[in-house]
């Protein structure tokens, strides 16, 4: 309190030296004392109204912004912390994405040169699928045409044949013929 | 198959009437009357449901006349219109001929020969048939120029052939594979 009184006195007296001054040229005028006590009460009235008015307000801004700096530094403090959990969150969560990362990076080798192995599997075995029809087909290609060679060659050698007998055909030709067909039935009746 | 027990029954029963000796001139007779009958358009008539039973035995008993059959035969004619059998006669003339054959131990042979067959040579094959089935046989003679040479025979459903026509076609699936 007394180093408030203090602080305030000298205050004054620093901002108002031309009251300080008039007093000195009064003093020399019509003596001291009297301008001392003037200057005392003034400065008692001053300094009682300071206290009474000025001082509680100023106190009250000061805690009132000392409070507003602690809730501020407490926020900070707070978010500091919040932020550095944060951090620490993301910091765990980017080292976990990355150890999936690279666990679904093995995976996918994996099952990339899983798929190679497979559709290779495929591809060799479709392959000797393929070239087993396409052996069956070429034989069954190949046997068809031939058959249909041989009956086209019989069919011709056929005709021939025909042509020739209904041309040729006497009747010492019809005679052996009777005489085959007898003994067929000869052999027949044998049974 | 019903119409051939039918024919079977009533072929039977004509031959077991048949005095010994005459089965022979039934089965002509009969044979005569079938064809008669079966002639295009007439056996439609004849058995159509329109006519009536009466109309149906007259109309037989006319043709029966008209050929000039016995009157047993006309008197069977008879019974197949009244007993409306009338479409089965060429089956019972069928199957009276193979009852007869068979009473008397005759059996018939189709023979079908590529060229026109001389006597002797239709009695050599009956005789090779009559070996196999040991009864005389009646053979019926066909001419085929497709057998090209050779004869074919065709004995209670079985066919003997010797024709060349049929070694041809052999010698084709032989050679075809």
């Amino acid at each position: 309190m007394k180093k408030t009184i203090i602080t305030v006195a000298v205050a004054i007296a620093a901002l108002s030296p031309h009251i300080a001054f008039a007093a000195e040229g009064q003093a020399e005028e019509q003596g001291s004392w009297l301008v001392l006590t003037f200057f005392a009460i003034n400065f008692v009235l001053f300094a009682f109204l300071m206290k009474r008015f000025a001082v509680p307000m100023g106190r009250q801004f000061l805690v009132d912004r000392s409070a507003t700096i602690r809730a501020g530094l407490s926020r900070a403090q707070s978010a500091l912390a919040e932020a550095e959990q944060l951090a620490g969150k993301a910091s765990a969560k980017i080292a976990a994405i990355e150890a999936e990362t690279k666990a679904l990076a093995a995976e996918l080798d994996e099952e990339t040169a899983f798929q190679v192995r497979r559709v290779g599997e495929a591809a060799a075995s479709a392959a000797e699928r393929i070239r087993r029809d396409a052996e069956l087909t070429a034989g069954a290609i190949s046997e068809a045409a031939s058959r249909r060679v041989r009956e086209r060659l019989a069919g011709t050698a056929a005709n021939l044949a025909h042509d020739l007998i209904s041309k040729q055909f006497r009747s010492d030709d019809q005679g052996r013929l009777l005489d085959g067909f007898m003994d067929q039935l000869g052999s027949e009746a044998r049974r | 198959m019903k119409g051939s027990r039918v024919a079977k029954r009533y072929a039977r029963a004509l031959l077991e009437l048949a005095e010994k000796g005459q089965e022979e001139k039934w089965g002509g007779e009969l044979d005569r009357l079938a064809a008669a009958i079966e002639t295009p358009g007439l056996l439609e008539r004849l058995a159509s449901p329109e006519l009536s039973v009466q109309s149906r035995q007259d109309a037989m008993t006319k043709i029966a006349e008209r050929l000039g059959l016995s009157f047993p035969l006309r008197s069977f004619g008879v019974v197949l219109a009244r007993h409306g059998r009338i479409a089965e006669i060429g089956a019972i003339a069928e199957s009276y001929r193979a009852q007869v054959d068979e009473m008397l131990g005759r059996a018939r042979a189709t023979l079908t020969f590529a060229v026109k067959p001389s006597d002797a040579e239709v009695a050599r094959v009956a005789s090779g048939l009559e070996a196999i089935a040991r009864k005389k046989i009646i053979p019926t003679v066909k001419v085929d120029s497709g057998l090209l040479g050779g004869v074919t025979a065709e004995l209670g459903g079985k066919i003997y052939d010797g024709s060349l026509a049929t070694r041809l076609a052999e010698a084709r699936r032989r050679l075809a594979g």
